[in-house]
């Protein structure tokens, strides 16, 4: 028993599987409606911005740093695709592409302040955070953008059998990232500063460049959840992004990421996000308190990190 | 050469003159606001504007004071809104449903803010996580938790007593800003005349260094985070004296930015080891004034949360600059 | 001429650390840079490295004037370094970390199986025979420095800076250390040897050049010529003087602080020693023996797990730092001064009235300022620390005035037993020879004092008697007679004679 403890930690995302799957089974015994095509379509669709929330988050925490701005510049690039096919009856591949552009800029603008400036990237995010929020506010007015294409739409409802059409990207996105991380060298010098810039500096690497690449990586994935979130609920909200935050450092955290930057688990992360995503079902279909996620996302960051001191501490391992 | 101690009153004014010109600076700034914003429009100044405005900056500089104690011992507390959610509806519920009076209520208030803050500390030291990640934790436990005991139900039948403090004044100034100047003379005899505050510094300057100085660091890291949990219930009384009645919509995540502004502004280190709280009374004022001018003019909201954001950046890099400025300084005179 | 740096200065907020520093590295020599902690040493070679830019003076490579504008430029222009701290990644593995710069590449991704096969001919270079994929933070602090000196010398570079590169390593490993780089140096390239070593430089180096205060005193002076005496003169400016040793009278009395047969978290296995009120006892031994994880675990830091310690007389295992300090009346000076013996951003007052501040509170935890300093005033005059305040920030005074205030903490607590922990490193050699005054003035006020030190000259100037430890064990216990051959001599023997036998042992059993 306790060889079987040992390994499920050792692979920290192994044990959060163990718990999904279990977490399944039982669901499904309670409340039969969990195995319906239509309940899969739904959670599988609604964990499709979350798993893009916590990459951009988890890009960061890979360079050691972090990104406070990830839901208001989400928020903002929702309402810029969402105005430009309302308001100025944009097609929905010119107005994403803008969108996309305008995620990397905001990205730029990050690492270029936090570079520039030498200020704490905590600050200088939750400085640009609140800008981009006002600017949300500016433009909206608090007011939702309703007039989408049909194509877009339909992208966002589209499904094969249960399998929403709107996964896609995010699958798209977790392979690239693998590959990204594991074996290109842009993504190896990433690491490389985020586990220790000043090796890296003296290697060669500039910690500079590692940091603004990283921001713009996260402002595109920040960008691109952005973009799912309005085809996911159908209109251009302006409270996308509101809720982002707690998501986007619990999955990576929950995922095995160390906080002091320098290792990262994609893996993981997805997982942690299919965990809370189902959750979050659950809650939906045993008809519980909706406040009661809010409370296990708390809860579970808790545990994932004790887990992973424990680890450390007593197994070597981290 | 060693006749250098004889020079130390005059090297103290000296001293004082440095380490407060950041604080001098603010006022300045401070000052020369109102005078733009009350010349472009005098009801800048009406004793109705003024009295809004320092009713709410007695709020934000006590949000303030909750997170410059955490600032102090190098850590952050995330959970100051969270917290604040939660003492705002203990209130109410003693206040409404369990109808203690008064002065127990808000005891009883300052019980939950601090055990709250209490559960943070305690988690920190004892895991020796990061206090960023627990208190996020605990920020979606509390807020999570507090949500489900109460519905997010609002209690607007409160005992009158608490809600006419609120609005009571002296003169121009209301009963709630003597509260927190209260608050603030408590917290800077504590920070430079104790025992406490000189090893909660030293804690959040070095922690390693404190602790084989013989300082028990992780009680004080417990004590810290107590201390910032009662703040945040302190701040939580306030604004539900203000409004009235204790609305689980307020304070939470609108807290957490402003908790971070003002005392930074005011040139507390988010290092650790360095506060100020002249200097996070000034940021408080600095910020509430610009919302408040920025409102007068009818500028809006869009404007305010721009500037805001821009500001810190601003004020951040021209602490930076006077902190070099104060080391070249200090070895210039080796 | 490969590498040449001509009369270069640099200032940093209120320091001038080079002041006109010239270099000459030619190709195909072994070039030794010496200086004591504070002469500008590590400034030239972040100058060399490309992480500062110099405000003053040139630096050419080859004849032509070079900008040395980041450490990748270095790097490209054929520099390569071993520096002091360890600069590995460490969730990489060891071929990532020594081919970082040159990852090879397969249609746009890295290839892994070169990359292994690449290191390890360069670990076998360096007699290390480890998996190139294992991860750099399993390995120990010597393989790790391996490590590096492998990397630094894949890069085929034309100029090789080495730091202190023998800290960490055994001397076998130092013999394959120095044989590579004989190696190189028939081949050609230009080295930069930095070391404190004298015997390692007496004996390894080609040309020497010597700095002082920032600025050159002996420049490309040839090795043969130069005797210990006079490297030591151009370091300090005059002959090293001999601290005057401690008058050998036996110490009598009970023990104050008994240590029975203790084991630690840390691995130490039966520690038994005794220390006297009025006696200096040191601890000596070689980096990775195990002497200050001990000192931790005497001042309540790391845990004891079985044995017993006992201050004067009862039976006393700390339960904290704090404990330690409070109730059993000990102190302990740090060897890591910047990050535990000192806070550097707080003025010399707090930083000396630390650890009485709850002492010299009123009842209701109130003190002030102007207590504090009638604390501090007559230690910083007793110890002599330079500074025109004591409001001044320990961060801007120098390593021995640091020192001092790191000293003077206990002074105020009014210690019992005083742990010093390589008190004099880093610091110029008349800062060290007033500490050595103090320590034998404070034992003989009565202070109990263990002092662990790898400094043989200071440590047989100053113990009354000598513990040798190695590998987490006490191996001998000698009475200091004071006479520095016979008695050197006999601690080093002693640990050899351990080496030779854990290393026949092995022998024995492969």
């Amino acid at each position: 028993m306790n060889k079987m403890f040992e390994f499920a930690i050792r692979r920290q995302w192994s044990g959060i599987l163990a718990v999904i799957i279990a977490g399944a089974v039982g669901l499904s015994i309670i409340a039969p409606a969990f195995l319906t095509s239509f309940n899969w379509f739904v959670m599988l669709r609604s964990v499709c911005v979350s798993i893009l929330v916590a990459f951009s988050q988890m890009v960061m925490l890979g360079v050691g740093q972090m990104n406070l701005s990830v839901g208001a510049l989400g928020g903002l690039v929702a309402i810029i695709v969402g105005g430009l096919m309302d308001a100025w009856g944009w097609p929905a591949l010119p107005a994403i592409a803008v969108a996309l552009m305008v995620g990397g800029l905001a990205g730029f603008i990050n690492g270029w302040l936090t570079v520039r400036t030498g200020i704490n990237g905590f600050i200088v995010t939750l400085a640009t955070a609140s800008a981009f929020a006002g600017i949300n506010l500016g433009i909206t007015k608090a007011v939702p953008f309703y007039n989408l294409p049909s194509n877009f739409l339909a992208f966002g409802n589209g499904k094969i059998g249960f399998f929403p059409i709107l996964l896609v990207v995010p699958l798209i996105v977790t392979f690239a990232l693998a590959v990204f991380f594991s074996r290109s060298v842009e993504g190896r010098y990433l690491l490389a500063v985020g586990g220790n810039s000043t090796s890296a500096e003296l290697s060669g690497i500039s910690v500079s460049r590692a940091i603004v690449i990283s921001h713009i990586i996260s402002g595109l994935l920040a960008a691109a959840a952005g973009v799912l979130a309005v085809a996911q609920l159908g209109s251009a909200q302006p409270t996308i992004g509101a809720d982002w935050l707690v998501i986007s450092f619990a999955a990576p955290i929950i995922g095995g990421a160390s906080l002091s930057g320098g290792s990262i688990s994609i893996v993981g992360t997805v997982i942690a996000v299919l965990l809370v995503g189902l959750i979050q079902n659950a809650m939906v279909l045993l008809a519980v308190d909706p406040y009661w996620v809010t409370f296990l996302l708390g809860a579970l960051i808790l545990v994932a990190v004790w887990i992973n001191r424990y680890r450390a501490v007593h197994l070597d391992e981290d | 050469m060693n006749d250098n101690f004889s020079r130390t009153p005059s090297r103290g004014i000296a001293d004082l003159l440095i380490r407060g010109s950041g604080r001098f600076g603010l006022l300045f700034i401070l000052l020369v606001l109102w005078i733009v914003f009350s010349s472009l429009s005098p009801g800048f100044l009406s004793r109705f504007n003024l009295g809004s405005m320092f009713r709410s900056v007695a709020v934000d500089v006590v949000v303030g004071f909750a997170q410059m104690v955490v600032l102090a011992i190098g850590g952050m507390n995330l959970s100051v809104g969270a917290i604040g959610v939660c003492a705002v509806m203990s209130a109410g519920y003693f206040l409404q449903v369990l109808n203690f009076p008064l002065p127990i209520a808000i005891v009883a208030t300052l019980g939950v803010g601090g055990l709250l803050g209490w559960l943070n500390g305690v988690a920190i030291a004892k895991t020796g996580v990061n206090s960023f990640v627990v208190t996020l934790a605990s920020a979606s436990l509390f807020s999570g938790g507090m949500l489900i005991l109460t519905k997010g139900v609002p209690l607007n039948a409160l005992p009158p007593g608490l809600g006419s403090f609120g609005r009571m004044s002296f003169g121009p100034v209301p009963a709630l800003a003597l509260v927190t100047i209260a608050i603030g003379i408590v917290l800077h005899t504590v920070f430079f005349h104790t025992t406490l505050g000189r090893q909660i510094l030293a804690a959040g300057a070095n922690a390693r260094a404190a602790e084989m100085s013989g300082i028990r660091v992780n009680r004080i890291v417990v004590v810290a985070h107590s201390l910032s949990g009662m703040l945040a219930a302190a701040a939580a009384l306030m604004l539900t004296a203000r409004l009235g009645a204790a609305m689980p919509s307020v304070a939470g995540d609108d807290w957490v930015l402003p908790s971070f502004l003002a005392p930074v502004i005011g040139g507390t280190a988010l290092s650790g080891g360095e506060v100020s709280v002249v200097g996070a009374i000034l940021g408080a004022l600095l910020v509430a004034t610009i919302r408040s001018g920025l409102l007068i003019l009818q500028i809006g909201d869009f404007w305010l949360q721009l500037f805001l954001g821009v500001f810190l950046l601003a004020a951040i890099m021209f602490e930076r600059y006077r902190a070099t400025l104060m080391l070249r300084q200090q070895v210039r005179h080796l | 001429m490969p590498l040449v740096l001509d009369r270069v200065e640099k200032s940093f907020p209120g320091v001038r650390a080079l002041k006109g520093a010239s270099l000459v590295l030619a190709a195909g020599e072994i070039h030794a840079l010496m200086g004591e902690n504070g002469a500008g040493k590590s400034t030239i070679i972040k100058i060399i490295t490309g992480v500062h830019k110099p405000d003053a003076g040139k630096v050419s490579l080859d004849g032509k004037e070079i900008s040395l504008s980041s450490p990748r430029t270095a790097i490209s222009l054929g520099i390569s370094a071993v520096h002091q701290e360890r600069n590995l990644i460490p969730r990489f593995s060891i071929a990532e970390n020594i081919l970082l710069e040159t990852l090879p590449v397969h249609r746009g991704l890295i290839d892994f199986r070169r990359a292994n096969i690449e290191a390890r001919c360069h670990l076998q270079m360096v007699g290390l025979d480890i998996d190139p994929a294992t991860e750099v933070r399993r390995l120990s602090v010597a393989q790790m420095q391996m490590v590096e000196i492998a990397k630094a010398l894949s890069h085929d570079a034309k100029v090789l800076l080495l730091d202190e590169p023998t800290a960490s390593i055994t001397d076998a490993e130092s013999e394959i250390l120095f044989r590579l780089v004989r190696q190189l140096r028939d081949r050609g390239t230009a080295i930069l040897f930095v070391s404190h070593k004298l015997e390692e430089v007496l004996s390894l180096c080609d040309r020497v050049t010597v700095l002082r205060d920032g600025e050159t005193t002996l420049t490309s002076a040839p090795m043969k010529e130069m005797t210990r005496r006079t490297l030591i003169e151009a370091m300090i400016g005059r002959a090293e003087r001999p601290t005057i040793p401690r008058a050998s009278t036996p110490i009598k009395g009970p023990p104050k602080l008994e240590v029975r047969n203790v084991a630690t978290k840390s691995g130490h296995q039966s520690i038994s020693f005794s220390l006297r009120k009025g006696e200096i006892l040191g601890l000596y031994g070689l980096v990775g023996a195990g002497r200050t994880e001990l000192a931790r675990a005497l001042i309540g830091k790391e845990r004891v797990t079985s044995g017993d310690i006992l201050v004067d007389g009862k039976v006393a295992r700390p339960r904290s730092v704090a404990d330690a300090i409070q109730r059993l009346r000990m102190g302990y000076v740090s060897e890591d001064r910047k990050h535990e013996g000192v806070i550097l951003a707080h003025p010399i007052r707090s930083n000396i009235a630390i650890t009485i501040w709850s002492r010299i509170a009123n009842r209701f935890g109130f003190l002030t300022e102007k207590l504090e300093r009638e604390i501090a005033e007559p230690l910083s005059r007793q110890l002599d620390i330079r500074s025109p305040s004591l409001e001044q920030i320990v961060g801007a005074l120098s390593g021995g005035n640091q020192q001092k205030v790191s000293l003077a903490k206990w002074l105020a607590a009014d210690v019992d037993i005083l742990i010093v922990d390589e008190p004099t490193v880093g610091i110029d050699i008349k800062a060290k020879a007033i500490f050595h005054e103090l320590l034998n003035a404070l034992a003989d006020k009565g202070l109990a004092i263990l002092l662990i030190s790898s400094d043989m000259p200071e440590m047989i100037a100053l113990a009354d008697r000598i513990l040798v430890m190695h590998n987490f064990r006490i191996i001998d216990d000698l009475v200091n007679d004071k006479r520095y051959d016979a008695t050197s001599l006999a601690i080093m023997s002693a640990i050899h004679a351990v080496e030779q036998g854990s290393e026949d042992q092995r022998t024995t059993m492969s």
